[in-house]
């Protein structure tokens, strides 16, 4: 069984952004909003409503039929890997990936890859997002 | 790694900025309001005027903001165009993670546009950008705008004025993404004298995870905040809770402070609020809590076709305060009305709300009549006439509703009634009737807040009685050198049960390397801020014992009985010497620098 971060209930988001800041400290060692894999975005002319932008982990990952290199792979169970030593920096990938779930490092030129660890569930204090257990 | 602090200095007048190194100032004053204060009074001279383009605005975070739980506020320093002289305000929302994140710790605003602009800030690259069509736009029409236009951004924080603040008004506030505000002593009047409409900043500057026992604290300090009691009342009803409690003891203001029981508290309380409007919570960015309460209030508008529309407003204690039992409004739909108009026009919805409570009394009292009011007569209770009357300020259709817009100092002097004008050093006082300690908290605390020593909870605590007027006001300074400290962190004041315990603070300062402190030597810092705010104050020409406890506050039954005007004037007296101490301390620190 594979795993994958799944949005349970967006409506409960309060926006503390714990999630992103916990996803940031883990994979890039960064006090900072701005490396997490995941985004929570404000509605335009409705205060208060929060988007919650995670890799969806598709099972034919657009991002990855975009990608010129094989840079991003399909991962078991969905989503995809990423290698970076195979990433030409074209960004190509984020435009494919119609939600803008998958993110852009501005410092390194990469996209920033889920992976879906589970570690910004573990941070959120009202249940919007879960690591649930998915068929390979 | 040991971390060096950066200003954003923008000099409107000259079209330029630059960035300034200043991890002497966190070094010497922590952070948040000891570094503003500290700037404040090395770039304005204490003559100028407020509303000139002498006066300068200063922002600043602490060595914490978003690196912990709750280290979410922003610290603002200014000269008040209300009181004449220091301003301070104190603001959530996303603003300390967005200056962060643009690689500041504090910012300088300067001079005056040209134009009537807007400034948008990127990191280091500043633009003034000419905006005449945002020109008396409602301040939540204005985030609309902004979002709209620079949406992509995902974390980024807008600050903008309303009209009010367009119209210099000294009771205008900034108003800070969603539903956050620097509300008190004027701010938006000295951003519209700048004719700076608004303030946009974003950025991708951020400290790398030390490797110390930090995560280990911060998930201590997680876990405590979103599971433990402490924060329960600010994530469940927020402070709205407070209502019904405060009208049984007889501590809520009500129809301009002639009692402290509301007949009507039930329906405008936290409780009533939750079930009938709460739309849902939100967070300022970095805080799990979530203590904003958003409520939605629906209005038909044309019966034939069930035409509705709805209005969606914060609201906690305070503004239910001002614009619910302090008017006698009974109706919960009437305050988010009229809370609703207050946060468009971006007014401070304490000093609107207090200022149309000294108008509706000098009105029974016929010191205004219907000449002065275009015709509109004013009762306690009658929200629907309080409505129309923030739209007659809004257009200032004549000179008395131009009038009400400087507050009730300014209307009480010049119409009369100063008596029951309920204002400390001119700044319309908070929500409580609790007794002596809350209004020697607004006289004594520098920004006259109820923040600065909560001083309406110790008038709460069971033991207050038995204490002696110095026991009393020892534990008030005390109370507040603490929230000193805690504001020089620019942590939220919610936050002070977490964060007030011994070695906490200085266990996180460790964890990031940004000093060795004790409590002890932390809190000697707060008590040379403490002075050095006090100081500027009185070169401004502020002087404590110029403060009057309002006359109708003697004749009024408080949650502790009624006040005595010895007990006042001698805290003030006992208050002055530990500022007298703190002031000299601080210019001991100042001479030693010189030298």
């Amino acid at each position: 069984m594979a795993k994958l971060l799944k949005v349970i209930n967006r409506d409960q988001c309060i926006g503390c952004l714990s999630c992103m800041f916990a996803c940031s400290k883990t994979w890039n060692k960064a006090l900072t909003t701005n490396k997490a894999r995941l985004s929570v975005r404000v509605y335009p002319d409705a205060e208060g409503a929060f988007s919650i932008r995670i890799c969806y982990g598709c099972k034919h990952p657009d991002c990855a039929d975009a990608c010129p290199t094989d840079a991003l792979i399909p991962r078991e169970g969905g989503g995809v890997e990423f290698n970076q030593s195979e990433c030409i920096h074209c960004g190509e990938c984020i435009d494919a990936c119609v939600p803008h779930a998958l993110l852009w490092d501005e410092e390194n030129k990469i996209p920033l890859v889920c992976f879906h660890c589970g570690m910004c569930a573990s941070f959120c204090p009202n249940n919007v997002i879960k690591l649930v257990e998915v068929e390979a | 790694m040991k971390h060096n602090f950066y200003m954003l200095d923008i000099d409107l007048s000259s079209e330029t900025s630059k960035t300034v190194d200043i991890t002497d100032l966190f070094d010497k004053w922590i952070g948040g309001a000891g570094v503003a204060t500290k700037l404040l009074i090395d770039s304005v001279p204490p003559s100028a005027d407020p509303l000139s383009e002498d006066n300068v605005v200063i922002f600043a975070i602490g060595p914490l903001n978003n690196q912990f739980p709750v280290m979410t506020k922003t610290t603002a320093m200014f000269k008040s165009p209300l009181t004449g002289d220091l301003g301070e305000s104190h603001a959530g929302g996303n603003f300390g993670l967005a200056l962060y994140q643009a690689g500041f710790h504090a910012l300088r605003i300067r001079g005056k546009a040209k134009h009537f602009s807007y400034i948008k800030i990127k990191n280091d690259q500043v633009e003034i950008i000419k905006s005449d069509s945002l020109k008396n736009m409602t301040a939540t029409a204005t985030r609309r705008i902004f979002m709209d236009i620079y949406g992509k951004e995902h974390m980024q924080s807008v600050l903008r004025i309303g009209p009010a603040g367009e119209r210099l008004s000294p009771i205008a506030c900034l108003c800070v993404d969603a539903s956050r505000h620097f509300g008190r002593l004027g701010l938006g009047a000295v951003f519209g004298s700048k004719n700076l409409k608004a303030l946009l900043i974003s950025g991708d500057k951020y400290w790398t995870l030390p490797k110390t026992k930090y995560n280990k604290l911060y998930k201590n300090i997680f876990k405590e905040v979103t599971q433990s009691e402490i924060m329960k009342k600010y994530h469940d009803l927020g402070t709205a809770v407070n209502v019904i409690p405060l009208s049984k003891i007889n501590g809520l203001p009500v129809r301009n402070y002639s009692q402290g029981f509301f007949e009507s508290a039930e329906n405008i309380s936290g409780e009533a609020m939750a079930n009938k409007h709460l739309a849902q919570k939100i967070a300022c960015a970095g805080c799990p809590v979530g203590c904003i309460h958003l409520g939605d209030v629906r209005e038909m508008f044309e019966a034939k076709h069930h035409m509705y529309k709805t209005k969606r407003v914060s609201y906690d204690h305070e503004p239910i305060y001002a614009m619910g039992s302090n008017l006698s409004i009974s109706s919960s739909d009437t305050v988010l009305k009229l809370l609703h108009k207050s946060e468009r026009e971006g007014w401070d919805v304490i000093s609107i709300g207090v200022t149309l409570a000294w108008a509706t009394e000098a009105f029974q009292k016929r010191l205004i009549t219907e000449e002065e009011t275009d015709g509109e007569i004013l009762n306690f209770g009658d929200g629907e006439t309080y409505l129309r009357i923030l739209d007659k300020i809004s257009e200032g259709v004549n000179e008395f509703y131009k009038d009400l817009e400087k507050g009730t100092a300014f209307c009480a002097k010049k119409y009369g009634g100063e008596d029951f004008a309920i204002v400390f050093n001119k700044n319309e006082a908070p929500g409580y009737l609790t007794g002596i300690m809350a209004f020697i908290g607004y006289a004594t605390d520098t920004r006259h807040s109820h923040l600065g020593n909560g001083g309406y909870a110790m008038d709460q605590k069971p033991n207050i009685k038995e204490l002696s007027t110095e026991d009393k006001v020892k534990a008030l300074y005390e109370e507040g050198i603490w929230r000193i400290l805690s504001t020089s962190l620019s942590a939220c004041l919610f936050s002070r049960h977490i964060y007030n315990k011994p070695e906490i603070i200085p266990d996180m300062l460790k964890s990031l390397d940004i000093c060795d402190l004790s409590d002890e030597e932390l809190l000697k810092k707060a008590r040379i801020i403490h002075g050095m705010k006090y100081k500027f104050k009185f070169e401004c020409g502020f002087k404590l014992e110029n403060i009057k406890l309002p006359e109708k506050l003697l004749h009024v039954m408080t949650a502790t009985g009624k006040l005595k005007q010895e007990e006042f004037e001698k805290s003030l007296e006992l208050f002055s010497q530990y500022v007298k101490d703190d002031v000299k301390l601080y210019e001991e620190v100042e001479g030693q620098q010189k030298h």
